[in-house]
């Protein structure tokens, strides 16, 4: 396991700013699908990226669980999203772009509880799974890189996707309770 | 295979990790087994969706832009808040503008660090690249006072910028050059050297070219790349200081090499002057030159203190080789500006010999009794120029002590431990309205009632639990409650009465003072508060206060002129 994020975190805060790099260069790749889904832009979701590691920087003190940085940032990010969609619309100044912009997001929209997901794991099975599928690195190199058997690794990612499809299946179950609940 | 078993190699399966014959076992079991099948496909479908994810952000690449903005971010200059706006006069650090062009002190060499091979090896390479230059332009950010000397650093102020110009040539007549930070510049034509102090409307000149002057040697050292970096090596190797290289991807894609040296001073934790100039800081560097071209990049420098580590220098802007336009070779100094003479060619005083015999503690006394009886001329004799900003602040200073004067290691002068009391009179701007109705600090007014601040209450003054009892105060009652609340620094009682962000930068202001071993809390200004008035214009009340503080400080000062008086070099 490399340096939990608690302890980049902690650096940050102790005085050692350039620390966040790091952690910018854990989470840069998830948090853009993340927003590329919700914002579904690729532009959009890059400058929306930015913003919220910025914001999470600023606002680091505030943090009460250094060891759940990537879900705060993650809420971060939603907030961001959120804020970058409603400033659209008042660009555009249309009922028109406002439809058009909520149907192209919610193309995408099914997937982006995934990365939501990803941050509920453990942090060692996050990290594997980050590195093997966002950093495209193969289990082996994944297995190089964190100093760990092949079979540890694969028995973390077997781990790893059981909790991912448990928690997917109760969200899904979840949504479809509300939906059959709504008045159409 | 059985159930259990192949559900085991699911993973290892979908990932191509099976070895050819228990592959085939897998997938002969799911062609029998639905159960097992549906399992194993809904795996697969989780997995091609994380691959396209990862796919989807592969090109993703932005530490560099993220750090970048988070170094903009931290530079925003912060707004004065209403202690540190009082305690301009009171926690003054170290040589300030105030001391004006008396403050050129000698600065020692700015040391370097120790190496291992492959640091080294990339130092080398990098004076090489840069051996020939014929101009450079640096733009920097750097944690000072911006009106205090050009090597003054506070590791507690905003960051300024720092620029530097310069034409490089084999001697001194084709050598030109500028240095300029918002309260400072330095313009070397050719001809002359000539500095103006901004605020103080201050020009100091030299008449010959120089390759430094006024405390810009630290950034010509860093100009002159080449004997830099090579002194870098040959420093950190004669010292043993700590060297590091790390090899990293920049923002432009391109590889780079960032070398990290730790450097030590050599001079105490406890001496004076300690970590306020670059010579006499303990600092970790770091240089980040592109791994191709082999140029430097970057340069951050950190300084090292007992209490934690913090960026004093951010050097992200280094253009080699571009034509300097010829604008930046002139300094307009305005007509009116006073003109100050440099220790060396201080005049001699026909009662010369009246001053000259006297000691430090004697000549820091009479300056201190002269700024008393605002007597400027005789003021003068220990400073000069004697600004109005200096006039205003210590004008009518009450001595409380003068201790015996000591002398340390990095300064050529001695320092005069001194206490003293300074009054001044402000005025603020009340108003209640807004939705508590409660009188709250709107802004700060010098006693000409020019306007010095405006708070900014983003959210309003929120409504209290006891908000009718607040509701009920006058201005002046209020500005009282607010007043007694700062002597006790009472911060969540301020906070009626004055927005959050200025009471809270205030309670870090003052964290950061004890921390850094200021007695802060005996020098805390104390507020009379006296009679208010309404202006119908601006539909506010105005409440008069005569504001006094304590402080306790050295004063810095040297004879090493021909006249051997004792000039006020900082401290003030």
């Amino acid at each position: 396991m490399d340096v939990s994020d608690k302890d980049h975190v902690e650096r940050c805060r102790d005085g050692h700013p350039e620390d966040f790099g790091l952690l910018v260069d854990r989470y840069q790749k998830p948090l853009f699908s993340f927003l590329a889904s919700r914002v579904g832009n690729y532009p959009q979701a890059e400058e929306a990226a930015q913003e919220s590691f910025v914001r999470a920087f600023l606002s680091l003190k505030k943090l009460r669980k250094p060891e759940s940085f990537y879900s705060w940032l993650l809420g971060i990010a939603a907030r961001v999203a959120k804020e970058q969609f409603r400033s659209e619309i008042h660009r555009r100044q249309g009922r028109e772009a406002a439809e058009t912009m909520m149907s192209s997001a919610a193309a995408e929209r099914a997937d982006y509880p995934l990365e939501e997901v990803i941050a509920l794991l453990p942090e060692n099975h996050r990290q594997v799974i980050l590195l093997r599928y966002y950093e495209g690195l193969s289990c082996q190199e994944v297995a190089t890189r964190l100093a760990q058997p092949l079979g540890t690794v694969t028995k973390t990612l077997s781990r790893a996707y059981a909790l991912l499809r448990q928690e997917l299946g109760a969200r899904e179950r979840a949504e479809k309770t509300v939906n059959r609940t709504e008045p159409s | 295979m059985n159930c259990a078993e192949s559900r085991d190699y699911f993973i290892a399966c979908a990932e191509g990790l099976l070895q050819e014959d228990q592959a085939r076992q897998c997938r002969a079991h799911l062609e029998t087994c639905a159960s097992c099948r549906a399992e194993y496909e809904a795996i697969s479908r989780l997995q091609q969706r994380l691959i396209a994810r990862g796919q989807a952000a592969a090109g993703v690449r932005m530490v560099e832009s993220v750090m970048s903005r988070i170094r903009q971010e931290q530079f925003k200059p912060e707004r004065e808040t209403i202690m540190s706006r009082l305690m301009k006069h009171g926690w003054g650090f170290g040589l300030s503008a105030a001391a004006g062009a008396a403050a050129i002190v000698s600065i020692i060499l700015w040391t370097m660090p120790n190496a291992q091979a492959a640091a080294e090896a990339v130092m080398t390479q990098g004076a090489q690249a840069v051996a020939r230059l014929t101009s450079i332009h640096l733009r920097g950010q750097l944690r000072t006072e911006p009106n205090d000397n050009f090597s003054g650093i506070n590791p507690d102020a905003d960051f300024c910028t720092i620029e530097l110009w310069k034409q490089f040539a084999p001697d001194l007549k084709g050598l030109k050059w500028r240095v300029e930070k918002p309260g400072r510049v330095v313009v070397m034509d050719g001809k002359t050297t000539v500095m103006l102090i901004k605020p103080a409307k201050t020009g100091v000149k030299v008449e010959q070219p120089t390759a430094s002057a006024f405390d810009t040697e630290w950034l010509h050292r860093i100009a002159n790349l080449s004997n830099t970096i090579s002194n870098e090596v040959k420093n950190a190797r004669a010292k043993g200081w700590k060297v590091s290289m790390a090899e990293e991807t920049g923002a432009d894609g391109k590889a780079k090499s960032v070398v990290t040296i730790l450097a030590k001073s050599g001079v105490p934790d406890n001496e004076w002057g300690k970590n306020w100039f670059y010579d006499s800081a303990d600092t970790r560097r770091v240089y980040r030159f592109d791994a191709q071209s082999k140029l430097l990049e970057s340069v951050r420098i950190y300084l090292e203190r007992p209490v934690g580590e913090v960026q004093i220098f951010d050097l992200s802007q280094i253009d080699f080789n571009q034509a300097i336009d010829a604008a930046e070779w002139t300094l307009d100094v305005p007509a009116d500006a006073s003109w100050a003479g440099l220790p060396d060619k201080l005049a001699m005083l026909p009662d010369n010999e009246k001053y000259a015999s006297m000691t430090a503690e004697q000549a820091a006394r009479a300056f201190f009794e002269a700024c008393a009886s605002k007597d400027w001329n005789e003021a003068g004799k220990f400073m000069s120029p004697i600004t109005e900003e200096m006039k205003e602040g210590f004008g009518g200073l009450e001595i409380v002590s003068v201790g015996e004067s000591f002398a340390n290691k990095t300064y050529g002068g001695r320092f005069v431990p001194y206490e003293i009391k300074l009054s001044r009179e402000m005025i603020v701007r009340m108003a209640n309205t807004n939705a508590a109705h409660r009188y709250v600090i709107m802004g700060l007014y010098d006693s000409k009632q020019n306007p010095q601040e405006e708070l900014d209450w983003t959210n309003g003054p929120a409504i209290l639990p006891d908000n009718d009892a607040y509701a009920r105060l006058s201005p002046a009652e209020a500005m009282k409650a607010y007043s007694e609340a700062f002597v006790q620094l009472d911060w969540e009682t301020m906070k009626k009465f004055a927005p959050d962000y200025d009471v809270e930068n205030d309670r870090r202001q003052f964290a950061q003072l004890e921390k850094s071993g200021t007695d802060a809390k005996s020098q805390v200004p104390k507020f009379e508060v006296g009679e208010a008035f309404w202006s119908a214009p601006q539909s506010a009340w105005f409440v008069k206060c005569h504001v006094v503080m304590v402080k306790k400080w050295n004063l810095a000062i040297r004879n090493d002129n021909p006249a051997r008086r004792w000039q006020v070099d900082g401290g003030i």
